[in-house]
Parts: structure tokens; sequence; C-alpha cells
């Protein structure tokens, strides 16, 4: 029994290693505990065991969400028939590329050209995967990559959340606030024992994003909407909008907490998907709805477009102008950016360059990550 | 199955509370393991419940900490009984040894137990269910955090106070915000998410036994329909039973749209996600659920 036991806990370790490689934070107390419910016998019942290690190894609903999908793949011989299963259904996915949920999810970059695609996202090496994927563009990830980069998008968004509360923590005491000193002192007979003192929080900002999500731009505008979504309780007010040919305001539709159901909410209402691209008309029609209620200089304005303008770009140069005017910074975030020897030199981008104050990538995760340090500096 | 959970799910049951084997088992650990558990769920999931239950079933107390923004030291570990400690002085002004005055007033003699310090002295193991950890301050997190793990706690005068019994420590958040991975380390967790339909029924039926299978059948169909609307604040299990006992007043056999308008409001707290339901008809939401 000592030696099944033993066996039974490398394996154990494995398992713990394989849940952190898909960004399960677990540290020798949880395998500590995971060899405890070993000796104790629970592994002799599937289901105790299974539940035992998801109360142990899950610390958020993420982790709980995917648990028992990992520890059958692990523990379960039919582990290689479920990923040829899962596979197929990608495949099925891919050849219905219709529905605004598989345009959503860019499934549609994947279906010209994959193998070209493929293996251009294989050519950014790295240290490990990881570092691999943050560095890949979001429309050169292939079918396979991309659950893990879903993962690990999720995991660093939330590293990202706990950064910016930090920072929004409060760093030092204010003035000493002289009714709740006197109010506290009551219980002790009068006597100013107790100081209390006033908070000083770090004002929260105003932001309006304005996203572009003609068809080649969808990809970026998915993994950009992720990211907004983690930090939305950050912002004092977050304004959102998506255009192509149309301006849509989507921030209704952020109200519920569930990311899933955002997205799909998301990909049903906007009905300008994947089509060309107006941007001049599109912040204008901004600018004449929405300016007056969202723009003050207490707004950062960040609009994520390639700059293709089809339409007039004489009407988009003054409309970025106008913005710029009217808000407290204006970032434009470029993926076409990302991409070796890239120039702004389109009409499009040329015309808006000067109203700039921050023009950047967000073509993969660590220039979206990089964001973070703008949108809080500024 | 394991005989202790089993044993759990029966007794839970006849104290009106339907445990499924996932939330048996992370109660089972709590007992075996002695690591607190943190349940994460929507609003009206029976999460508190689940607590209050606990202490039932095991024939203990409850001693519960509703978390608030704010909260601190004084209100929930422990507070000098500063009155007492005044009057010791007055009293004993005149004697000569001060140092000795000093270490009186300063025994437990003169402390103020609040929830947390009572439920490590007590005698007996209690259930210390801490509410709402999301809405406390992340410094009180952080004050938690010697309790969680080693179940003592620490008073600068009168130094490291350790339980005389474990408390079994259940931890419930609504997940307005994010806790510390400090604190989630330290926990066992659970997410309570709402019950299927049959469990749903079950619970009803349960709590309100005179409740017909038809009607209870169309208010868990309604309600779970209602969950899929992109509501404020989707109804809980609280509210099904809250629209369910109403139904029962009324003496209704089936849910009709008037019945809808006029008791809506035991269902749903927002005047937006009421203003939708009563734009649509009764059948928009008893299709069947998949």
């Amino acid at each position: 029994m000592k030696e099944v036991i033993t066996t039974f806990k490398e394996r154990l370790i494995d398992f713990t290693m394989y849940c952190r490689e898909r960004q399960f934070v677990l540290g020798p107390p949880e395998t500590r505990d995971a060899f405890e419910i070993a000796e104790r016998g629970y592994f002799l019942d599937r289901k105790l065991f299974q539940y035992s290690l998801k109360a142990v190894y899950c610390k958020r609903k993420e982790h709980f969400d995917r648990f028992d999908e990992l520890f059958d793949r692990f523990w379960s011989r039919y582990y290689e028939d479920k990923l040829e299963q899962r596979k197929a259904a990608i495949k099925h996915k891919k050849k219905e590329p219709d529905t605004a949920t598989i345009i959503f999810l860019g499934a549609k970059f994947n279906v010209s050209k994959p193998l070209q695609k493929e293996q251009e996202a294989k050519k950014t090496v790295g240290a490990n995967e990881s570092i691999r994927l943050r560095m890949t563009d979001f429309s050169k990830v292939n079918v396979t990559d991309k659950e893990r980069l879903e993962e690990l998008a999720e995991e660093l968004f939330y590293q990202m959340s706990m950064r910016f509360k930090r920072r929004l923590e409060n760093a030092n005491r204010g003035q000493i606030a002289i009714r709740n000193t006197i109010r506290q002192s009551i219980s002790k007979g009068g006597m100013l024992l107790d100081l209390s003192y006033k908070r000083k929080r770090k004002e929260k900002r105003k932001v309006v994003f304005i996203l572009d999500v003609s068809g080649s731009m969808d990809t970026y505008s998915y993994y950009l909407l992720r990211y907004v979504m983690v930090l939305k309780k950050y912002f004092k007010s977050l304004e959102f909008f998506t255009f192509s040919t149309t301006l849509t305001h989507v921030t209704p539709l952020l109200r519920s907490n569930n990311e899933q159901q955002i997205l799909q909410e998301v990909g049903k209402n906007v009905h300008s998907w994947s089509s060309g691209t107006k941007i001049g008309e599109s912040l204008t029609e901004f600018l004449s709805s929405y300016g007056s209620k969202f723009l003050s200089q207490k707004h950062i304005v960040v609009i994520l477009s390639d700059g293709l303008e089809t339409g007039s770009v004489t009407q988009l140069k003054e409309a970025v102008r106008t913005i710029r005017r009217k808000c407290k910074t204006l970032v434009w975030l470029n993926p076409l950016k990302g991409m070796q020897g890239y120039q702004p030199i389109q009409k499009g981008m040329v015309n808006v360059m000067p109203h700039l104050d921050a023009f950047e990538s967000a073509h993969n995760l660590d220039s979206l990550l990089k964001l973070e340090k703008l949108l809080m500096d500024v | 199955m394991n005989k202790e959970i089993e044993t759990l799910i029966t007794d839970f049951y006849e104290h009106d509370y339907i445990l499924n084997e996932a939330l048996a088992t992370s109660l089972f650990l709590l007992k075996n393991l002695e690591k607190p558990l943190l349940l994460e769920g929507n609003p009206g999931v029976g999460k508190t419940m689940l607590a209050k239950t606990l202490a039932a079933h095991l024939g203990t107390n409850l001693i519960r900490l509703q978390c608030y923004e704010g909260l601190d030291v004084s209100t929930t570990i422990y507070e000098w009984n500063y009155q007492k400690q005044l009057l010791h002085i007055k009293l004993f002004e005149q004697d000569a040894d001060k140092k000795a005055l000093g270490n009186q007033i300063f025994g437990m003699d003169y402390v103020l137990k609040r929830p947390l310090l009572q439920s490590i002295s007590s005698e007996k193991p209690v259930v210390l269910l801490i509410d709402e950890i999301d809405r406390a301050d992340e410094e009180f997190e952080a004050y938690l955090l010697e309790l969680l793990s080693d179940f003592q706690i620490s008073i600068p005068e009168l130094g490291t106070i350790t339980a005389v019994s474990k408390p079994l420590v259940i931890l419930t958040s609504n997940r307005t915000r994010e806790l510390s991975d400090a604190l989630r380390r330290r926990c066992l967790y659970h997410w309570v998410d709402f019950p299927s339909k049959t469990k749903e029924i079950d619970i009803i039926s349960k709590k309100l036994p005179n409740i017909e299978e038809e009607l209870a059948s169309q208010v868990v169909t309604f309600i779970h329909n209602l969950r899929k609307s992109s509501l404020h604040k989707p109804p809980g299990i609280a509210e099904s039973l809250d629209w369910a006992k109403t139904l029962l007043l009324m003496n209704a056999t089936n849910i009709t749209d008037e019945l809808v308008q006029n008791t809506i409001g035991s269902v749903l707290k927002h005047k937006d996600d009421v203003d939708f339901v009563k734009n649509k008809t009764v059948q928009e939401f008893l299709y069947p659920i998949d």
C-alpha cells in the first residue's frame, strides 16, 4: 500500500504541475493538502478524490469551471479521444464562419491561409510556451494555440487587474478626521487614544474605447474587449463603442459580470461586425451623438483601428482633431505597428498622427499589458 | 459514496438543505482538513444558509460576522474595556506599585471579546460564518490571515491567543470585488451555482410542502428562464421561495399574466428588470428548460 501511495503521489505531483501550467496558482501548501487527501485514502473513490482536489486546487470561479475537464483529461484514458473530438468540433466551427460568435472569436482569419499563419506563429520563438504566445500576433495564433492563449490571457489580465487594484489603494493617510476621532473616543471615556484619518484615494479615470470591428480588426477587438472588461471596475466611467461602417454604443451590454455572456451579447448586437471601415464617419457620429456626454478634460479616449480609411480622410482628420481638443488624452492603438518595418504612411494615419498623445500597437498580449501603464499614468 | 458524505447529505436534507455531492465533499474536507471554506456565488444561492445548517447539523453555535466597509479590529476581534480599566485605575491609583497596576488592566478580564476571538475561545468547536467578506476592506482581509491559517490571534499587550478548539470557518463572497490571493490560498474553495431545475423544485417542495407540483414546476421554469435574460439582479433561490410562498397565499394553481404583474416584486428588485418582465407575457418565460 505504501508503494502504491508513493507512486500515486508522484502522479499527483504531475497533476499539480499540469494544473500549474494551466494558470492554477498552486504552491507547496496545496500539494501538501493533496498528499493528505491521498494518505487518507480518498483516492480510492474517484468522485471523492475529484471533488476533494477541486476544493483544494481551485481558488476562483474560472478555475472551478475548468477543473473537472482538466481532471478528466489527466486521469482518464480517453484523453486522446476527447482531444480529437475537440479538434473536430473546432474544424466544424471553422466551416461555418457566418455566425457572429465565430467571427467575433477571430476564427474567420484562420480559414483563408491556415498553414501560412501557423508557420508565422511558430516563427516567434521564446524561452517557453507562454512567452511565445505572449509575443504572437493575435491574428496569427493557430487553432491549437487559441485555447492556450485564452487561458494565458485570462490569467495575465487577472494579474493586471490585481496590480490596478493595489495602485488604487490608499497608500497614504490623509488629514485627521475630527468627527470620526471624537466619535471613536466616546467609548473610551472621551479620551483621544486613537486618531482617525481621512482617506486619500487615487481618483479613478474616465475612459472611452472606440473599437474598429471591421474585417481586418475583429480578432484584435476581441482581445481588447476582454482586456477592457477586466478593467472596467477600475474606471470611474467606461464607455465602449464599436464601429466599422456605423457606430454602435455597446456599454449597456457590459452590465453583466459574466464575461462569456458579454461576448455573446456584443457578438449578437454589433451588426456591422467584419464589414468595411469608415473611421472618419463613425468618429463624427460619435462626436455629434455622444461627444457632449462622454468627452471632457477628465476623459482618456482610446481608439483601436488599423487606420485603413475607406471614407473621407479630411473628415477623419477633423474628427480626430476635435476629439483631441475635447479630451485629456488621445491614444491610438494600431495592430499594424507590431509588424516589422511598419510606417504610419497610409493617408488615414498620416493625417491623424499629429493629434495623438500616444500611438501603440496592441497586436499581442505583451503590447496589451503595456497599455496598463498608459492607462494608469496619463 | 463515502459514508460520512452520505450522512452529511441526509442530515442536511432533514434540515431542509439539499446538498450536492461536490458541496458535501467540501464540507467533509472543512471538518477533516480543518481548513476554512470560501464559498462564492451569486446572491441568494444559499451560502449563508449552508453555514446555519452546518451549525444545526453539528448541534453547535453559529458565530456570524457580517462584513461591511470600515470593519476593524475593535469590532471583529477584541476591544479593551476602557470604562472598566479607568475604573480600576481610579480605585487603585493610590497604590504605590504602578507597574503592577499597568499589568492588571491589560489582562483578559479587561478584554471585550468580539466574534473572531469568541470563536477561538469557545470550549466546543463553533461554526464561524464570515459573511460577505468582499464587502470588507482589504486591511480586514489581512487581519484574517493569521486566524485562517493558524487559528490564532495576536493581541499586542497579551501575546498570541491560540484556539481552544478550532472553529469551522465558512467565508462567503458575492464577488463584488476580487479577494486577495493570500486569503484564497488559505481556504478551500467552492463556487455555489444556481441549482438545476429538478433540485430547485425539490427545494421548494421541501420548504413548502403544501405546494402543488405543477405550480412549483412553473415557478422554477419561469425563474430559470428569467435567469437567462440579462437582468440587473437575477433571482436566487430565496426569491423563488418567496414567490412560491406569495403564490400559495393567493391560492394560485397556475401562473397567469395578472399574477405576474401583481407579484413580480417578490422576485425582481430592480425597476428595469420589473419593466422588462411586465412587457412580456407569461408564456415567454414558461418555455421548457433544456
